[in-house]
C-alpha cells in the first residue's frame, strides 16, 4: 500500500532521515515510534507531502507520489494540535474538505451527519464552535474531518498527547476500534511505547533518523533487534559485568563481551523463583506501590536490580527482607559491541 | 477504497499563479520605488541643488551654510527643547496615572481611569481646540482665573508653555495603554516575595516593579521624543516655532519672498528623518537585548497596594483627583458648551435656561451692529456641524480619503503578509519575503511630514512618467495623492499589527487545509483570512480613526481640494463673528469635538468590544438573542413545525438582528 524507498530528508546541513525503507500493508495500523527528534514526524510529513525528500520516493498503491501536491494525495492527517479551524463550527470543520471537492449541499450534509453519528458527535455539538468542545470531542472532530473525505490513508501525529491519562486510554481503544471498522490504512506517530504496543499491527522504531527495527509489538518487545530498541521499549535491567560473572560462575553460558538485559517482569521473586534456571539471594532495598503491581529494588550481589510482581495483596515484601530472585536463561537479551541482537 | 487522484500536471509557463506573482512583484516594486524612495531622494537632492538667489548658479552647500549661520537652528532647537521636556513631563504624569489607577489603592480608581483615558477618544487638533476653548485669553478657565487674580496675564496660554501643557496631557494615552498592560502583567508573587524578604513598599516599587516596566518605559520615551520633535497641530494652534510648522510654511513660500525656501524645508525634513532613524535604531537595539520575562509557572494577579502613611495617602488622593479634573474639565466643558447658544459661548457663561442643538444641526439668523451703528441681519449665519457646508465638506473629504487609504493599507499588508509567511520547500521563510517586509517598514524611518512634503514637491510636475505624466498635486488629483500618502504612512503600523496576527496562526491549520484538498488561495481565503479578519478590521478601524482627524499631513498638502476635517476645525479657531462671518465657530468646534469623541469611542468599542469576540462567544450571544426573540414573539407567532433537516450553515435574519442588537448593547 505505502512504500518508502531509500528516503533521505535534509534540513540544510542536517540529515533528518537516512535511507528510510518502509512498506506498510493495506489496512494495517502501522506506528512510527521513537524519542523526540528521531525523524518519525518527518517521515510522516514526507508521506503527506509537507516535506520533500532529497532522495528516494514515496509510493502509494504502486504510484509514485513523491512530487504530487499535498492537496492531491488524498491522505488525511490528524494533527497533534488537531488543527481544527477556530473560525468554523464543528459542522463546517467536518464539511471543509467536501466543500473543496464541490459536492452538493445535500450530499455534504448526509456525509457529515453520517460520520458524526459514527464518531458519537451529536447534532447539537455540530452547531458548536470547536472551542466549546472538550479535548476528547475535539479529537473526534479532527478524525471525522479526516475520514469524511474517504481518504486512502490516515496519518495521525501524536493525536492523544494533549489529553489526560484516563481519556488517553479510553480514546486509544476507540481509535483501534475505529480503524478496524473503517479498515483504513493508518500511520500513527508516537513517542509513547505503551500506545504503540497496544494499538499497532506493526511498529517501526526510529533513532537519529534511522529505523532500528520494524516488527510486531511482540517482536519489538521480546526480540528487540538492537540495544537501543531494547532500552527504549519497556523498563529493563542492564546486567553489570560483576553480576554477569556471578551468573557465569553459577553455570549460565554468558559471553562477557556481550551486553545483557533482563526485563523486570521476567524475574521471579520468593516462592515463584523455585522453577527458575538460577536462583540468587537478594535483599529488598525499596518498594514502589503501583496498585496493579509492585516494583522492587533488590540488591543482588554487587548490583541493584528492579523487579515487578503482580499485587496479590498477600505477598508484599518489606524493605530489608531477604528474598530469592529467579532468572530464566531464555529471558536474557544479548547484544554485541555494535548493539545488534545476538541469539543465545 | 478510493484511488489516488492523478491529476495531469499543468504545463509550465505563464500559468495564472505565475502571472499573479509577477503582478504582485511589479506592484510592490512600483509602490516602493515610486512612492517611497524616489520622492524622498528628490527631497534629499533638493538640498544640494539650491540656486544662489543672486547669481542663479547651483550652490550645493548654500542651504547647509544657511543652516550653520543660525537662522534655521531656532526651529530645530525649539523642537528638541519641546521633545526633551515632553519626555520628562509625559513620563512623570503618565507613570503616576498608571500607578494611581493600577498599583496603589486609590478610592474611585475606576472613575479616575475613565477620566485619564479620555485622550484615547479625542486628541490632536480636537484636543488642542478644546484646550484653547478653556485656557486662551478669552477661555473659560482663564477668564475665571483673571477675575480671581486680576494681576494674572490673560495670555498665559500661548507659545512653548501652552504647547508643553497640552501635549503633556495628550500624549499620556500611550502610557495608559502600554504601561498599564505592563504593570498588569507583573507577577504579584514577586512583590510578595520581596515583602517577605523584608523590603518596604517604596523599595519594592523601586527595585521590583520599576525594573520590569523599564523596557516599556524606554519605548514610550523614544516614541514621546519623536512625537515632540514632530509636533504639528499644537504648535500651529498655540503659536510655537518648531520644525514642522516651519516646513509647511516654507513649502508654501516662494523664492521671491525668501532664500531657497523649498531647499530649507527639505533640509529640515531630512534632519527630522535623521533624528527618527537614530532614535528608532536605538530602540531596536534596546529591544534586541531582550526584556525581563516572568519565569513564573503560575502568575498571580497584582493586588493593589495600600498607602499606609495617612499623609502620603491623602496627598496621593489629592494628586489623583487634581489630574482627573485636568483631564475631565475640557471634555465636560466642551460637551456642555456644544449645547449652548452662540451668546452663552461668547460670554463664556453657562445659560441653564437655554439649551440648543444648533451647533449640531440647523441654522439661525445672526443680527449684529456694524461699526456705523447699523443693525444688520445675516440669514442662516449660525449653523451646525451637519448643516454647515464647509464643515460637512471637511467631514466628507476626511471620511472618504481616510476610509479608502485605511482599506488600501490593510489590503496591501494582508497580501504582503501572506507572502512573507510562505515557506519554501525547505520549510524556511523566503528571503524575498524579508525584503518585502523591510520595504513596507521603510516609511517608519521617515517623519510623515517628510513624506507629504516630498509628495507635494515631487508630484507637482507633469514629468513623472510612472503616474502617466499627470500632475498629482493639481486640483482634484491632490485627493489621490493624499490617499496614497495616508496609505503609505499607515503601512508600517498595519504591517506590525497584522503580521502579529499572522504569527498567531497555527501552521498546522494550513497543513490541515492543504491535506483536505484546499489549494493556496482557498486556504488563504477560507482558513487564514477568517482568523486574521478581526485584527485586520481592528487595524482598519484604528487607521481610519487616526486619519479621520489627522491635521499634519493635510496641512502639509495645503490644498483647497483636500481640505480635511481637522483643517476645518483649525480654521474655526480664527476670529469669529466679524461682519457676521464665521459665526458660532466655537460652538461648531465643540460639537465637532463631541462628534469626533463619539466616532472614536464607537470605533474603540467595535475593535476592543465586538472585534475581540471569538466564534464561541458570538454563537453564545446569538443563542441568547434568539431565545429572547422567541420569547418576545411568544404568543403572537404560531410555533413553526420542526424542520426535517437542520441547516447549520444558513444565517437567518434573526441571527443578524440578534448580533446587531447584541452589539449595540
Amino acid at each position: 500500500m505505502i512504500e518508502l524507498k531509500d528516503i533521505v530528508v535534509q534540513f540544510g546541513d542536517f540529515t533528518a532521515l537516512h535511507n528510510i525503507d518502509v512498506h506498510v500493508k493495506e489496512g494495517e495500523f502501522f506506528t512510527f515510534l521513537g524519542p523526540s527528534g528521531c525523524g518519525k514526524t518527518t517521515t510522516l510529513r514526507a508521506i503527506t507531502g509537507f516535506v520533500e525528500p532529497a532522495q528516494g520516493s514515496v509510493h502509494v498503491a504502486g504510484r509514485d507520489i513523491t512530487r504530487v501536491p499535498i492537496e492531491e494525495r488524498n491522505i488525511a492527517i490528524v494533527f497533534q494540535s488537531y488543527a481544527l479551524f477556530p473560525t468554523m463550527t464543528v459542522y463546517d470543520n467536518i464539511a471543509f474538505g467536501l466543500k473543496i471537492r464541490r459536492l452538493k449541499k445535500d450530499e455534504i450534509d448526509r456525509k457529515v451527519r453520517a460520520i458524526a453519528q459514527k464518531l458519537d458527535l451529536s447534532d447539537e455539538q455540530l452547531k458548536k464552535a470547536v472551542s466549546q468542545l472538550s479535548g476528547g470531542q475535539q479529537q473526534r472532530v479532527a478524525i471525522a474531518r479526516s475520514l469524511v473525505n474517504d481518504p486512502d490513508i490516515i496519518c495521525m501525529d501524536e493525536p492523544l498527547s494533549n489529553l489526560d491519562a484516563k481519556l488517553r486510554v479510553q480514546l486509544r481503544n476507540e481509535l483501534k476500534d475505529m480503524q478496524k471498522n473503517f479498515g483504513i490504512t493508518s500511520i500513527y506517530v508516537t513517542h509513547d511505547q505503551e500506545e504503540a504496543l497496544t494499538l499497532s499491527d506493526r511498529i517501526a522504531v526510529f533513532n537519529k533518523g534511522y529505523i532500528e527495527q520494524i516488527g510486531t509489538p511482540n517482536e519489538v518487545y521480546n526480540r528487540s533487534a538492537t540495544e537501543f530498541v531494547c532500552n527504549f521499549i519497556g523498563d529493563i535491567n542492564r546486567l553489570e559485568p560483576p553480576l554477569v560473572e556471578a551468573l557465569r560462575a553459577k553455570g549460565l553460558a554468558l559471553d562477557p563481551a556481550h551486553t545483557h538485559y533482563l526485563r523486570l517482569e521476567r524475574l521471579s521473586l520468593g516462592e515463584e523463583s523455585a522453577l527458575a534456571d538460577l536462583i540468587l539471594p537478594g535483599v529488598v532495598e525499596s518498594r514502589e506501590y503501583y496498585g496493579l503491581y509492585i516494583k522492587y529494588s533488590i540488591r543482588l550481589d554487587s548490583q541493584l536490580i528492579r523487579a515487578i510482581e503482580k499485587n496479590d495483596g498477600v505477598h508484599i515484601h518489606e524493605p530489608g527482607e531477604q528474598i530469592n530472585v529467579g532468572i530464566m536463561a531464555r529471558d536474557l537479551m544479548r547484544y554485541d559491541a555494535q548493539g545488534k541482537a545476538v541469539s543465545a | 477504497m478510493t484511488t489516488l487522484r492523478d491529476r495531469a500536471q499543468k504545463p509550465a509557463g505563464l500559468r495564472p499563479g505565475v502571472l499573479l506573482k509577477l503582478f504582485g512583484v511589479g506592484f510592490f516594486v512600483y509602490l516602493f520605488f515610486g512612492f517611497m524612495l524616489l520622492p524622498t531622494l528628490n527631497t534629499l537632492t533638493q538640498i544640494f541643488t539650491a540656486q544662489n538667489p543672486t547669481t542663479g548658479a547651483t550652490d550645493p552647500w548654500a542651504v547647509i551654510r544657511f543652516f550653520l549661520a543660525g537662522s534655521m537652528s531656532k526651529y530645530l532647537w525649539n523642537s528638541v527643547k519641546l521633545a526633551v521636556l515632553l519626555v520628562i513631563t509625559v513620563n512623570v504624569v503618565g507613570v503616576s496615572l498608571v500607578l494611581l489607577t493600577e498599583y496603589f489603592d486609590i478610592k474611585g480608581a475606576n472613575i479616575l481611569r475613565m477620566g485619564y483615558m479620555t485622550t484615547l477618544i479625542y486628541g490632536g487638533i480636537a484636543l488642542g481646540t478644546g484646550y484653547l476653548f478653556l485656557y486662551d485669553s478669552n477661555g473659560i478657565i482663564t477668564t475665571l482665573l483673571v477675575n480671581a487674580f486680576p494681576g494674572m496675564n490673560p495670555n498665559w496660554f500661548s507659545g512653548f508653555r501652552a504647547v508643553l501643557f497640552t501635549m503633556t496631557f495628550a500624549v499620556t494615552s500611550n502610557h495608559m495603554l502600554f504601561l498599564r498592560n505592563a504593570i498588569r502583567g507583573i507577577d504579584y508573587n514577586t512583590v510578595e516575595a520581596a515583602r517577605n524578604l523584608g523590603a518596604g513598599p517604596l523599595r519594592v516599587l523601586w527595585k521590583v516593579v520599576f525594573p520590569t516596566l523599564l523596557p516599556t518605559m524606554f519605548s514610550l520615551t523614544i516614541m514621546t521624543f519623536i512625537t515632540g520633535l514632530c509636533a504639528m497641530s499644537a504648535p500651529v494652534l498655540l503659536g510655537y516655532d518648531s520644525i514642522n510648522p516651519e516646513i509647511v510654511r516654507l513649502a508654501g513660500s516662494s523664492v521671491a519672498d525668501e532664500a531657497f525656501p523649498q531647499a530649507r524645508a527639505a533640509l529640515l525634513s531630512v534632519i527630522l528623518a535623521l533624528f527618527t532613524i537614530g532614535l528608532l535604531t536605538i530602540l531596536s537595539a534596546y529591544e534586541k537585548r531582550g526584556h525581563y520575562l516572568s519565569v513564573s509557572k503560575t502568575k498571580a494577579r497584582l493586588v493593589k497596594q495600600k498607602i499606609h502613611n495617612p499623609v502620603a495617602n491623602v496627598l496621593a488622593h489629592i494628586y489623583a483627583y487634581v489630574l482627573f479634573v485636568v483631564y475631565m474639565t475640557p471634555v465636560v466643558m466642551i460637551v456642555i458648551f456644544s449645547f449652548q447658544t452662540h451668546g452663552a459661548i461668547q460670554m463664556k457663561t453657562l445659560d441653564f435656561s437655554n439649551w440648543t442643538l444648533v451647533n449640531y444641526v440647523g441654522q439661525q439668523d445672526f443680527s449684529y451692529l456694524t461699526s456705523r451703528g447699523v443693525h444688520r441681519v445675516r440669514e442662516g449665519a449660525i449653523s451646525g456641524v451637519f448643516s454647515n457646508e464647509a464643515t460637512l465638506g471637511g467631514i466628507r473629504t476626511s471620511f472618504i480619503l481616510s476610509a479608502l487609504a485605511a482599506a488600501a493599507a490593510c489590503v496591501i499588508v494582508v497580501v504582503a503578509c501572506n507572502y512573507i509567511f510562505k515557506r519554501n520547500k525547505k520549510g524556511k521563510l523566503r528571503k524575498s519575503g524579508a525584503v518585502l517586509e523591510y520595504s513596507l517598514l521603510f516609511p517608519w524611518l521617515l517623519p510623515t511630514i517628510l513624506i507629504c512634503y516630498s509628495y507635494r514637491i515631487y508630484f507637482n510636475s507633469n514629468d513623472i512618467w510612472y503616474v502617466a505624466n499627470q500632475n498629482l498635486y493639481y486640483m482634484q488629483n491632490v485627493r489621490l495623492l493624499i490617499i496614497i500618502a495616508y496609505m503609505v504612512v499607515k503601512l508600517p503600523f498595519s504591517l506590525r499589527m497584522i503580521k502579529a496576527s499572522f504569527y498567531a496562526i497555527d501552521t498546522e491549520l494550513e497543513d490541515a487545509a492543504r491535506s483536505l484538498g484546499a489549494g493556496g488561495l482557498t486556504t488563504f481565503l477560507r482558513v487564514k483570512l477568517p482568523i486574521i479578519l478581526p485584527s485586520v478590521l481592528a487595524v482598519f478601524a484604528l487607521n481610519f480613526n487616526a486619519l479621520f482627524t489627522e491635521y499634519d499631513m493635510s496641512a502639509t498638502f495645503a490644498s483647497s481640494y483636500g481640505t480635511s476635517y481637522a483643517m476645518v476645525l483649525q480654521s474655526m479657531t480664527r476670529e469669529e463673528g466679524l461682519y457676521g462671518y464665521n459665526v458660532n465657530a466655537t460652538g461648531r468646534r465643540n460639537a465637532s469635538t463631541v462628534f469626533i469623541m463619539l466616532v472614536s469611542g464607537l470605533i474603540l468599542y467595535l475593535v476592543y468590544g465586538i472585534g475581540a469576540r471569538d466564534l464561541a462567544e458570538r454563537l453564545a450571544r446569538r443563542d441568547k438573542w434568539r431565545k429572547r426573540w422567541d420569547k418576545m414573539k411568544g404568543p403572537f407567532v404560531r410555533r413553526k413545525a420542526p424542520m426535517v433537516k437542520e441547516q447549520p450553515n444558513l444565517v437567518d435574519i434573526e441571527d443578524v438582528v440578534g448580533d446587531f442588537v447584541g452589539a449595540m448593547r
